[in-house]
């Protein structure tokens, strides 16, 4: 009975300490996959065009023109099995030149997780094939496909071939 | 055979061999190890400890997800999944050490009251885990549009080490369900306990889904790390002090069975010789679980009480014959192998608050008032023991002469109730007749479980502080 107090007093201790050291530094999945396009080299320019995609339910989702001669446009934002995502696409001189995800959300951290490590795969598979036409990656086959069709439907608005 | 045994004069124990030696020699220590005093700071500590790993793993849950992950669909029920796995985890983790066997706490705590702990935290983890992995099931089959039983399939065909966290969970379940009274009490004793030890086995299997799927520990590599290290810890401790101590400890003494002697009906010492048994810390009170390597019962290990303090190569312990294994006893072999585990118990002269004590014994419960009654010291600063032994016939009265013996030396005095339950009680009236001072004194109060709770109740009534009582209650 005497060792209730010390009991009550050291679980909010421990409480505490767990909360405040993760507010001192959290990381979460979106801030990962920024991380990793900032490091991918060119990430999507911010600026966005008037023109409303068709068959996006993305209400942001928009093409616009960047720098001379370069278009980008944002895919429908596709739900697979373990969450949703969409695919920014970058375009210059008939060439893709940048890939990117600017909204993904998933149903749990093993799927973040998983995302995470896929779409920086898929990414370089979309640069070297310069197509959504890509082999995807095995153990991940929703995310690939999502990845593939929110892609596609992005190029689809850039009329790319 | 009886008999033979009994003229050997070798291994006789004598109460007066004890009683001369402290007698003559109360100027130096009376034992050449004695046991050392238990120390409650140490349950302290573990107490706080214990309370920050709640709080933190509480805590683990809170951090884990992001206000977007939370209001997405089935974010909620992930996340009271996520907590509910946590807690249960930690609180069966928690009732992992409890019965660890970690020496310090088992001298402080005893091991009765251990074992009560343990029983009475067990339905939470069970309770929530199982709520853990119908929410999560529930979060991520909505999170995929899914149904609940396709929900099933999808874990164990593409979720890393779900199908053994599955069968993980499948076990422990079934554990649980052995372990509601009225299922355990139709199952016989050893089944149900061999049955238990496989949730070491299930805990084991759910562990790895837990770091690779776990929302607190994906991408956490911290917390994965402390929660890894407190499970392998505690796997370490419960290796060291539930098997390694024991082989070590029955390696050093290299117990045998020298004979076997008939105490009263139903009721045979064992004595074991040993080496270097003058190195046994053990207090007066204390059992340890034996495990005779005997045809038939070897793979059993039980607890008995040593019924007198360990001579310099002899050890006794006494058992009454309850159940197949101390029907066993009758028949060991001169020369029989034993291993031992524990001292445990903190049914001991360290419990005592006063100077004055009063032990009181039901049946079997003799034995270990008799190993407590020869540790605690005579002349004038003693414990002027009052002893009250209780028993159904006069011939089940165990140890009549030692007890005697031993009284007298300490100057106390020594009752025997003799008569059934029905009719000679002892309540409130007989123990304050027999013990005017009894609210003054530390009671100890050891027998079967029915006696103990009888008999401590009465002293509830008599206005006994809670601290003065001390009892040690038999299974039978």
């Amino acid at each position: 009975m005497r060792r209730i107090p010390i009991l009550a007093a050291s679980t909010i201790a421990g409480l505490a300490g767990v909360i405040g050291f993760h507010s001192s530094r959290s990381t979460t999945l979106k801030s990962l996959l920024a991380s990793q396009a900032a490091a991918g080299g060119r990430t999507t320019p911010k600026t966005h065009g008037g023109r409303s995609p068709s068959g996006s339910s993305l209400p942001s989702g928009s093409t616009s023109r960047a720098s001379a001669g370069s278009l980008s446009a944002t895919g429908a934002l596709e739900q697979y099995g373990y969450g949703r995502l969409a695919v920014r696409v970058t375009v210059s001189s008939r060439r893709i030149t940048a890939v990117s995800v600017p909204d993904i959300q998933v149903a749990d951290s093993y799927s973040g997780s998983i995302a995470s490590q896929v779409i920086p795969m898929l990414r370089s598979q979309v640069l070297s094939a310069q197509s959504a036409r890509i082999n995807g990656v095995s153990g991940a086959t929703y995310t690939s496909e999502a990845y593939a069709m929110s892609l596609q439907s992005a190029l689809d608005k850039l009329h790319f071939k | 055979m009886a008999t033979e045994h009994n003229t050997a004069v070798a291994v006789t124990f004598d109460p007066s061999l004890g009683v001369d030696r402290r007698g003559t020699k109360r100027s130096v220590r009376p034992e050449p190890l004695p046991d050392k005093p238990p120390r409650p700071w140490v349950v302290d500590l573990a107490a706080g400890i214990a309370g920050i790993g709640l709080g933190a793993t509480t805590g683990l849950a809170f951090t884990a997800e992001t206000h977007s992950e939370l209001v997405a669909t089935g974010g909620i029920w992930m996340f009271a999944g996520n907590l509910t796995a946590l807690v249960g985890t930690y609180l069966a983790l928690v009732m992992v050490l409890l019965v660890s066997r970690i020496p310090a706490i088992e001298h402080a705590v005893g091991q009765d009251r251990l074992i009560r702990w343990h029983r009475m935290l067990a339905p939470w983890p069970l309770t929530l885990i199982t709520l853990h992995v119908v929410m999560t099931t529930i979060g991520y089959a909505q999170a995929a549009k899914a149904g609940f039983m396709h929900q099933v399939g999808t874990f164990i065909k593409s979720y890393p080490d779900m199908l053994t966290a599955i069968i993980g969970f499948a076990l422990m379940a079934a554990i649980g369900l052995v372990s509601i009274r009225a299922v355990r009490q139709r199952i016989p004793r050893e089944a149900w306990w061999t049955i238990h030890l496989w949730m070491y086995m299930a805990l084991a299997l759910a562990f790895m889904h837990q770091i690779a799927l776990g929302p607190s520990f994906v991408g956490h590599p911290l917390a994965r790390a402390v929660w890894s290290l407190a499970w392998l810890a505690s796997a370490g401790v419960v290796l060291a002090y539930r098997v390694g101590l024991p082989i070590w400890r029955s390696f050093r003494y290299r117990l045998r069975v020298v004979a076997v002697q008939q105490e009263a009906p139903g009721v045979v010492s064992v004595i074991c010789s040993g080496r270097n048994l003058d190195r046994l810390r053990v207090s007066g009170g204390q059992f340890m679980l034996w495990r005779f390597l005997a045809h038939g019962i070897w793979w059993q290990a039980h607890p008995y009480s040593l019924s007198a303090l360990p001579q310099p190569s002899y050890v006794r312990l006494t058992v009454k014959d309850a159940g197949d294994h101390s029907r066993a006893m009758a028949d060991l072999a001169p020369g029989t192998r034993v291993m031992i585990e524990g001292p445990y118990g903190a049914f001991t002269k360290h419990s005592q608050r006063r100077r004055r004590a009063a032990l009181i014994a039901g049946g079997i419960g003799v034995t270990a008032l008799r190993s407590l009654l020869e540790d605690m010291p005579g002349g004038s600063g003693g414990a002027r023991p009052v002893v009250i032994v209780r028993a159904s016939r006069p011939e089940d009265i165990v140890f009549r002469d030692e007890l005697a013996a031993l009284v007298k030396h300490r100057r106390g005095a020594l009752h025997e109730i003799i008569g059934r339950r029905s009719e000679v009680a002892l309540d409130e009236a007989t123990l304050s007749s027999l013990v005017p001072d009894i609210t003054g004194r530390d009671v100890y109060v050891c027998g079967p479980e029915g006696f103990v709770h009888s008999v401590t109740g009465a002293l509830r009534h008599l206005g006994v502080p809670r601290e003065l009582v001390h009892h040690e209650a038999f299974s039978l």
